[in-house]
Order: structure tokens, then sequence, then C-alpha cells
């Protein structure tokens, strides 16, 4: 069993990366960086580790209990058993798939990882913008079941750090599309890009990790296209860099929503998806996506009515 | 190396990623440049905003676009993007003298998002939109 941390030598080759997608900013999208924006996201990183560090113990800990529940057992040498090292990585990152859905369907979750989104830009440095309370929200769960399964917590932390790894390049607006074979079976920038965009036709899609597949299968998966600007970000822009206050902002509104609705509505403040609230004052993505569609009906409607006035040829009969 | 060491290497070379992006002069200087792109900036605040009009600070800087049911979405500049919020109850607009101007402050009632001023005309008529029971007032 090999006894280092992938994420350890990755760090050097994120920082090289981040300062060649820096020169290419200089030359072609200067407004893709803003300095005060990726201090804000490095530092997310750096704090992020931090948790890592303080909590991990914890969360391997109780992995290597529940292991000796396990259901399949590949044996005392089971790091030498090879195919398992393939499947876990593409069990892991289903669970990943649904841990990501969950994240952005369940305030409680998404108060965690809405830290990874908060950045109205995209960029490599957006990528390690990630959660300082993940183990607060117990997303660590979402990986249980492989170890049920009978796959050694080592190996699960193992492949979901190359996991993790992936999916650092793929935050980037410096690459456009992939060849067609890699975009349809892997999650790529363009297929990240509709994930981090606040636009109705992409919210909450695009949930993949690795393998873009998942979102195929499930009936999530987005298209970039190219009439649709994207702007990143989440629905309400946070409008500030404070550090705090954008790695804590989801949880207090979680505790205020929670502490100023009547008894009987305060549980599904935790449950509900983000934008929910008990009396219909804000807007989940689903509504806001309704709404968007329902003024591009009516927009298509009223282009209807007045072509027939404008235009002799098609008032004879009705568009098709 | 220990933990503390490696925090502090870390924290080293983070700060020197963003000096580097400050340095290399990334970012952008935007600005709202008129009416119209006001009301678009309130229609990604708000998806399908009915802007009835708008109106853009001197500068640039900030905007108020209001519909026709007397809703009205704050826009700022943040960063090198924008952000905005829809103005509600906790809301509070004043009139203030500023360098000889008369200019319109916005409280939305947000700390951390921060007092907008706006250098506009007639902001009068923007504070009885945003706060009715105070109009007219001059912090």
């Amino acid at each position: 069993m090999p006894d280092f941390s992938p994420i350890d030598f990755a760090v050097p080759f994120f920082v090289v990366l981040v300062l060649i997608e820096m020169i290419w900013a200089r030359r072609r999208r200067p407004e893709s960086y803003e300095p005060r924006d990726t201090l804000t996201s490095l530092a997310f990183g750096l704090g992020s580790s931090v948790a890592g560090l303080v909590t991990g113990g914890a969360v391997l800990a109780l992995s290597l209990w529940l292991y000796q529940f396990r259901i399949f057992d590949f044996g005392d040498e089971w790091w030498s058993v090879w195919w398992a090292w393939p499947l876990c990585f593409v069990l892991d990152d289903l669970g990943y798939y649904v841990f990501h859905r969950c994240a952005h369907r369940v305030r409680w979750f998404w108060a965690s990882h809405v830290n990874h989104h908060s950045s109205q830009h995209y960029n490599l440095s957006t990528a390690l913008r990630q959660s300082w309370t993940g183990f607060f929200a117990l997303s660590f769960i979402f990986r249980i079941p492989l170890t049920l399964v009978g796959f050694h917590p080592a190996m699960i932390l193992f492949v979901g750090a190359f996991n993790l790894i992936y999916q650092f390049w793929i935050h980037t607006e410096a690459i456009g599309r992939m060849p067609r074979w890699f975009e349809a079976v892997m999650n790529t920038p363009s297929h990240h890009r509709v994930h981090h965009a606040t636009n109705p036709l992409y919210l909450d899609r695009n949930y993949a990790g690795t393998f873009i597949v998942w979102d195929r299968l499930f009936g999530t998966f987005q298209a970039e296209t190219e009439s649709e600007r994207i702007r990143y970000g989440i629905v309400r822009q946070l409008g500030t860099f404070n550090l705090l206050w954008s790695v804590f902002h989801e949880w207090v509104g979680i505790a205020q929503d929670v502490w100023r609705a009547p008894w009987r509505h305060k549980l599904p403040y935790l449950w509900r998806p983000p934008g929910w609230t008990h009396d219909g004052s804000r807007e989940t993505s689903d509504m806001i996506r309704e709404r968007w569609l329902e003024h591009g009906r009516a927009a298509s409607d009223d282009m209807e009515k007045t072509v027939p006035n404008d235009n002799p040829i098609a008032g004879q009969e009705k568009p098709a | 190396m220990g933990a503390a060491a490696q925090f502090v290497a870390s924290l080293a070379a983070i700060l020197v990623l963003a000096w580097i992006a400050h340095r290399m002069g990334l970012g952008r200087d935007v600005r709202i440049r008129d009416a119209d792109h006001a009301k678009g900036l309130a229609d990604e605040v708000i998806c399908g905003f009915a802007a009835d009009d708008a109106a853009v600070d001197d500068a640039g800087r900030a905007a108020l676009v209001r519909d026709r049911n007397g809703r009205t979405v704050l826009i700022k500049v943040h960063g090198a993007q924008f952000s905005g919020r829809l103005l509600g109850a906790g809301s509070t607009a004043s009139v203030r003298e500023d360098h000889g101007r008369t200019v319109l402050e916005i409280d939305t009632g947000e700390r951390l998002f921060g007092r907008v001023t706006l250098d506009i005309d007639r902001p009068d008529n923007w504070v009885q939109c945003i706060n009715p029971a105070k109009a007219g007032h001059h912090a």
C-alpha cells in the first residue's frame, strides 16, 4: 500500500498551472482573474487543508471501525487486488455524483458546498476554493457505502484524492472543448463551466466529478451553448471578499431562517433546496428556471401574435 | 516538514500568487455603461426583472433599477464583476452632501454588502421609492 497523499504531490503542479493560467489571462482575458478573489479562493484552499488535518483522523477512524462490517472481503492484501482500484475509482465517482447532487439540492449540504461556488470568476484558483465545514456538514457519509461494500478506507481516500486532482484542471476558461469522444465520457472544462453558471438554463446541472456519464444517465446533463454568456457564482452573489463571511454566510442564513420560522417550518430549512422558504419569499433554482422558461414562452407567443400583422405571407397560416 | 511550517509556507505561497495576480494587472476596471446596461444587470440579479426606469451613478460604479411594480434593484461594481440586491424592508436610502454634490446613499441592511453611494440626478425621487416613510430625509 503506497503511504503518501497524492494531493501533497499535486500541490506544486497546481501552483505552476495557476501561474501559467495567469500568464494566459494577462494576454487573452485579464478579466478572468481578480487579485482579491484569487486571494480569497486560495485562503479557502488553505483553510480547507487545515480543517482536513483536524477532522481527517476522525473520519478515518470511523471508516476503519465501519470496515469490520463489510459485505465483501478483498483479503488482508486488499491492495494487491488490481481490479479493485479502478472499480473503487468508478464507484467512488458515482458516490461523488450523489454527494454533489445532494450538496446542491439539500440546504444543509449546500451551506458547506456553496463555498466552492461563491466566486464570480472561473479559473484554476476557483478549484482550490474548498469548504472548511465539510466535516460539520457530514459530507463524509457519502463515502460510507463503499466502506461497507468492502473497499478499504485507505483505498477510498486514495482514489478520492485522484478524483479531486482530476477536477482541478477543469476549472478554466482557457480550454474550449476537448475532442468529442472525451467530452462524451469525461468531465471537462466546458461541462464544468455549465455547473458553475448562474444562468437559469444551467442551474443545478452537470454534477459529475470525473465521468460526465452519470449526468447523462440520470438526466442532469446540460451542454454548454454558444448563445449563452456564462455568469459565474451563486444566484445571490456575495458582494464582498470577506473571507469569514464567504465561509459561513449560508450557515448564518440557515440559523436565521430556522430562528425566525414558525415551529412546523423550522426543519425544512435544513433539508429543502437552497432558496426554499415557507412563505415563498425566495426562489429555488427550479422556480427560477421555470420563470425563465415562462418568459421564453411568453416572448415566443408575442412573436407569434405580431408576425401575422407584420408579415402578410406568414399571416396566411399559423406559424409552425 | 512540520504542519506549522507547511502552513506558513502555504500562506506565503498564496500571498505571493495573489501579489503576482495584482502585479500582472489582472482584473478589469468595470463600469455600468448606461441605463440599458443597468437594466440588463438587474435581470441577472432577478431573472425576468421587467425594468422600467434606471439611474446610473456618474462614475458608473452603481445603479438603481425599478420595475413597474415598484421593486428596486441596486447594482454595484464588485471587483471585476457586478453584484446586486433587490431592496427590501431592511433597506434605507438617504441623501447627503459630498464635496458639493448631493449624493444618494443606500444601506441594503447587509453590513458586508456595504453602503453604496450614487451620484445621480433627482436622488430624492429614489429615496421616496426605497423608503417612502422617510421621503425627503437628509442625513
